[in-house]
């Protein structure tokens, strides 16, 4: 017998259809993925099915800012902040988490970051207040920092954004830098885009 | 469902799923369109970066019928804005470009004289030597003409009376927002919201009004302050709301 698939504005009725409805709010997932999923987990043991709630229940009870760079962490500080092995004096500035764990898979970043929490973005009522600007600039002028480096999405609203910011600390004293871009490493010209080898003539440096 | 091709300029873009995007485009050939972008968040993916925030660009778009949203199906780089990227004044100034167009047009309403004054605005912003006060007051100039709201600079909005004649000239001028234009000395008692207007400001209004270059004259600081101001005024009052990027605009 099919299952009638709940149209997505339709008040659910019932556990199977709640956690249907639930699920085919999550990216990615559509009405027949979302029940698949259901009947996956009536299926399951409660042991697993437990397990799933609580690391649902924790990432939104446990889960906050670093209070130095906003990463997000369990603690008071994230892993990166409290690892003394890390650069202090190299501050890597990104918009969200998300691009931070980016860098951290490349392996190649030794200094701590800071995140933005989003770009600036006027035209959607974004400024400076909505983002941890404030925080950024007392971390660079409380000393010890060298080096800020740009590392905001390279769109016109990213590039604005670390403008604004290298206006900022253009007083400071620290050394501000951001990331190159061009034809990624490991591909061939032929089949980099136009903007990639635009990118990467302006940004040609000398052997 | 026909396919369309156009020339536009990128003016907003809203996250739709994890890899597609709603972008609302302003083109020369159909005036705003708003159309789903399928894949536009990836960056390998056939749009390339065409949709990045005032991208000029070339188009396909299917078109939809029922209120349904364009389907945009491709997206090449025309010309992009790069000095925009190194001026803060010139990267707010294009901010607002594009809330204009994007707030005060409707769909499918077709402007290429406005399209082609907002791209050549955009090329001359944040150039060197470009004062961004003076050009972003001709581009709102020609929008308000374009619109429907061109104020009335030559003569008076009240009473039509030329006032290039009045003595000493330009004394005791005044704009109005509300009154729709430059207000004459004699009607000025009807018009609560004027802002005295020196006979300098009058004529930059007017140099700005003109076709050509005549915006690269207006070097005087308070005569730059004034023309922001009774923009500011004016902008606010035809559109019904004070637009988003005001306070980031320098004169
Ligand atoms: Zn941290
Ligand atoms: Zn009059």
């Amino acid at each position: 017998m099919p299952t009638a698939i709940l149209p997505m504005d339709a008040a659910p009725v019932g556990a199977i259809a709640r956690l249907m409805h639930e699920l085919g709010k999550l990216p990615g997932i559509g009405p027949k993925s979302a029940e698949r999923l259901t009947h996956y987990l009536l299926a399951s043991d409660v042991e697993q099915v437990h397990a799933l709630a609580d690391a649902l229940h924790a990432i939104k009870d446990k889960v906050h800012p670093c209070r130095q760079c906003f990463n997000l962490t369990e603690g008071d500080l994230c892993k990166l902040c409290a690892d003394p092995r890390r650069d202090a004096s190299t501050l890597c500035v990104v918009e969200q988490p998300r691009d931070l764990a980016s860098i951290e898979r490349a392996g190649s970043f030794r200094g701590l970051y800071h995140v933005l929490g989003g770009r600036l973005a006027p035209l959607e009522n974004v400024g400076p207040e909505n983002l941890t600007i404030d925080a950024l600039l007392r971390r660079v002028h409380q000393g010890g920092v060298k080096e800020v480096i740009m590392a905001t999405n390279p769109t016109l609203e990213g590039d604005g954004t670390a403008l604004y910011l290298s206006n900022l600390l253009a007083d400071s004293g620290v050394k501000i830098t951001r990331l190159a871009r061009g034809v990624p490493s490991g591909s061939v010209l032929e089949f980099a885009n136009n903007q990639m080898l635009a990118d990467a003539l302006e940004g040609r440096r000398a052997f | 469902m026909p396919l369309e091709k156009a020339t536009a300029l990128v003016i907003r873009n809203t996250d739709w799923s994890e890899t597609s995007r709603i972008s609302t485009l302003w083109t020369r050939e159909l005036g705003k369109v708003r159309c789903l972008a399928k894949g536009g968040r990836r960056l390998k993916s056939n749009f390339e970066s065409a949709l990045d925030l005032l991208t000029a660009c070339s188009i396909v778009l299917l078109r939809k019928t029922s209120g349904s949203l364009d389907l945009l199906t491709e997206a090449q780089v025309l010309e992009r804005f790069t000095q925009l990227r190194n001026d803060l004044s010139a990267l707010y100034a294009a901010y607002y470009v594009a809330e204009l167009l994007g707030d005060w047009t409707e769909d499918y309403d077709p402007h290429p004289a406005l399209f082609d004054e907002a791209l050549a605005t955009l090329r001359t912003l944040g150039q060197p030597g470009v004062a961004c006060g003076p050009r972003l007051a001709r581009f709102e100039l020609v929008l308000l003409r374009e619109l429907g709201y061109a104020p009335a600079l030559a003569q008076c909005a009240s009473c039509e009376r030329p006032v290039a004649g009045s003595s000493p000239p330009g004394h005791g001028l005044a704009f109005s927002a509300a009154g729709g234009g430059v207000i004459c000395s004699a009607c000025q008692g009807q018009h609560g919201d004027r802002r005295p207007l020196t006979h300098e400001a009058w004529q930059a209004l007017q140099t700005l009004n003109e076709a050509g270059d005549g915006w690269k004259s207006i070097e005087d600081p308070a005569v730059r302050a004034t023309v922001r101001q009774v923009l500011n005024d004016y902008v606010t009052y035809s559109m019904g709301r004070r637009p988003r990027l005001l306070p980031y605009l320098g004169s």
